[in-house]
């Protein structure tokens, strides 16, 4: 732990915000959000949908620019990913960061088979030969534990089951060695069995190849048993942040307490579960104080006037609340 | 033991294969996705029954089959004693209001063209529960009973969030004043803390109106919240079935077991006692002889290889199909 403090992040994002246009109004999809991930190192960003946890990631890759605009900055290896030009973006993308998206059933693409997909990632970021390239692919895809993989090479997407496309996916994230790998949601669409190997994978893999992860959930069950680092996200700005066990075992943000609650976990079966009352806010029309004030439990004046901004809470957790919850019962109470 | 409302006897289904005019020729047999392989259950009035498993594995088609949207191969759906799917029975409406199903996804199972009104009022007439006089009554009530503004009647399926659409989708069940709900993953699609109010809004229901549901999702907590009792699937087969708390905290089929310590715990501490399971489901298309499992069984033996395995009681448990149940420490 020591060592991993002294050493500088590999990623560094700092007060990134995104804004997207919708005619005359803008959208504040991401706002001030920061945080680092070091070699090695597993993020999880949870939140519920629209949060922005998404757009996030995409920012970072700068995939957000053709719909809005990105603000802040991404530090990779010396270099502001939010200035830098499309076609350096290109070298990044896929080379050094990779990124696995949400859904395995539509973000490969039907018409090539998985061999040329691999292939595709490595000869726009390396200067392997066609052989060695064609090794890489077989490696990569016994790596995620497709069986047989010499012979798969040549079929096609809609000849893999979910959860062997989602291993696709991977095995394409992880074909030129990134050093920096963002998931966004990878085992949402996958049945328990499936996912416990897929993020094992991941964590190996990120061990072996000292890669940082960043870990786009909103199951915190998958955070609890994967994640170093937890930011959760509440209309898209970060509201709680830092290491996993402080953060589930006792949570300090009303929204994070709710939202651990509203797991059926350590609850008498058949009794109410607790629900946080209320919807997200609008992002067109957030309020002026803090975004949850309006289904906020510990609410004060001070709430609905100014925002509270994300302030240091011991055991190397911020929080961005005025009425910070104390002992609230984490996973173990 | 109070007679059950509902009797799953044997059924089983298999979705032919199309055969290519050289299958023919060549004299292939058919291949058939056998979906549903002798499946028995039954529902108790009152209670929940929690249906679980990998996808793919026959839980929708059995809900499926129990609403008469799909004819079973084999087997009979008994509801009150009788035969559902005889040629007398099918001509009666009756069954289909007394059980109502409730789907998956929200966003497609509304009919984006109607009103909330409308899509309500549909039902109530389809099944002449009121005149038309009572009609605007009912409908107040419905909205009330589900926890939705009056003024939704006037929207579309599109004006609401995916919650507020699965409410819609239960005032739609109950509207027709059913005894049994079949609720197919009916949260899988919503964020936890909207999950949670869907879960206690049904609880609430059923205690008020003496509702049975058959609960199939496959998120294991939630099961576990809301079931009396628990039915494992695995290829279209119960593995395993019984009350919810045991099943839950000593699973006797090695499925169970690797299917409920694969679920993430909350607790960042609890990593160990994960069992894995190699591979993946079989294909439906071409199922192992013996026990099902046995291919990515840690515990299989030649018998597992040869022989099927009868869902049998296992003393101090609930049912389980395996050769090795007793053997079989809770791992």
């Amino acid at each position: 732990m020591t060592l991993k403090s002294i050493q500088t992040p590999l990623l560094e994002v700092s007060d990134l915000c995104t804004t997207f246009w919708a005619g005359t109004a803008s959208i504040p999809a991401v706002r001030d959000v920061s945080f680092s991930v070091n070699k090695g190192e597993v993020l999880g960003l949870v939140g519920e949908s629209g949060s922005g946890k998404s757009v996030t990631l995409r920012s970072i890759l700068g995939l957000s620019r053709r719909y809005g605009e990105t603000t802040g900055s991404v530090m990779w290896r010396g270099q502001n990913l939010v200035e830098t030009p499309e076609a350096g973006m290109r070298r990044i993308r896929g080379g050094e960061i990779a990124m696995i998206f949400q859904e395995p059933m539509t973000s490969l693409n039907p018409l090539l088979t998985v061999g040329v997909q691999i292939d595709e990632t490595l000869k726009a970021h390396t200067d392997m030969s066609a052989s060695e390239r064609k090794k890489r692919a077989v490696e990569m895809l016994d790596v995620v534990g497709i069986p047989a993989a010499g012979s798969r090479l040549g079929e096609y997407p809609h000849q893999f089951s979910g959860g062997m496309r989602q291993r696709v996916m991977i095995a394409i994230a992880l074909a030129a060695r990134p050093k920096m790998l963002l998931a966004d949601e990878p085992t949402t669409a996958l049945d328990v069995t499936i996912q416990a190997q897929i993020l094992d994978l991941i964590l190996s893999l990120a061990q072996d190849f000292d890669m940082g992860v960043v870990l786009v959930t909103h199951d915190l069950g998958v955070v609890a048993q994967t994640c170093d680092q937890v930011a959760v996200m509440y209309a898209g700005r970060i509201v709680e942040q830092g290491p996993v066990r402080p953060v589930l075992r006792a949570p300090q943000h009303p929204y994070t307490v709710g939202l651990m609650r509203s797991v059926p976990e350590n609850v008498p079966p058949r009794t109410p579960l607790y629900s946080i009352p209320g919807t997200p806010p609008s992002l067109l029309n957030l309020p002026a104080g803090c975004a949850f004030a309006a289904r906020c439990s510990q609410k004060t004046t001070a709430c609905d006037t100014s925002r509270p901004e994300l302030v240091g809470a011991g055991t190397g957790r911020t929080v961005a609340c005025f009425n910070q919850v104390k002992n609230a019962g984490g996973a173990a109470a | 033991m109070s007679e059950p409302v509902l009797e799953v006897r044997d059924v089983s289904l298999s979705f032919k294969g199309k055969r290519t005019v050289l299958d023919v020729v060549s004299n292939r047999p058919p291949r058939n996705v056998n979906a549903l392989n002798g499946v028995s259950l039954d529902l108790q009035r009152g209670e929940t029954l929690g249906v679980v498993g990998e996808s793919g594995c026959g839980k929708s088609t059995l809900a499926r089959c129990i609403v008469r949207l799909h004819e079973p191969g084999g087997g009979q759906v008994l509801f009150h004693g009788k035969d559902v799917f005889t040629a007398q029975e099918r001509k009666d409406r009756t069954y289909n209001r007394r059980v109502q199903m409730m789907f998956q996804d929200p966003y497609s199972s509304l009919n984006p063209r109607m009103t909330t009104g409308q899509i309500l009022s549909e039902a109530l007439r389809v099944h002449e529960m009121c005149s038309e006089a009572e009609l605007p009554g009912r409908l107040a009530d419905l909205m009330e009973l589900v926890q939705l503004p009056a003024d939704a009647l006037d929207k579309y399926p599109h004006q609401f969030s995916g919650g507020q659409r699965q409410r819609i989708a239960i005032a739609r069940a109950l509207a027709v004043e059913p005894e049994v709900l079949i609720a197919d993953e009916l949260v899988s699609a919503l964020d936890v803390s909207v999950q949670a109010q869907i879960v206690n809004l049904l609880l609430d229901l059923q205690q008020r109106l003496g509702l049975t549901i058959l609960f199939v999702a496959h998120d294991l907590r939630l099961v576990r919240h809301v079931s009396n009792r628990v039915a494992v699937i695995y290829l279209g087969r119960i593995v395993e079935l019984g009350d919810s708390e045991t099943l839950f905290a000593k699973p006797s089929h090695p499925y169970s077991q690797a299917l409920l310590s694969a679920a993430p715990s909350l607790d960042p501490d609890d990593k160990g006692r994960k069992i894995h399971l190699e591979g993946e489901l079989p294909s439906p298309l071409d199922i192992p002889q013996g026990c099902p499992f046995h291919v990515r069984c840690r515990h299989k033996t030649p018998k597992c290889t040869t022989e099927l395995p009868e869902l049998r009681p296992i003393p101090g448990r609930g049912a389980a199909a395996c050769h090795h149940a007793e053997e079989i420490e809770n791992a």
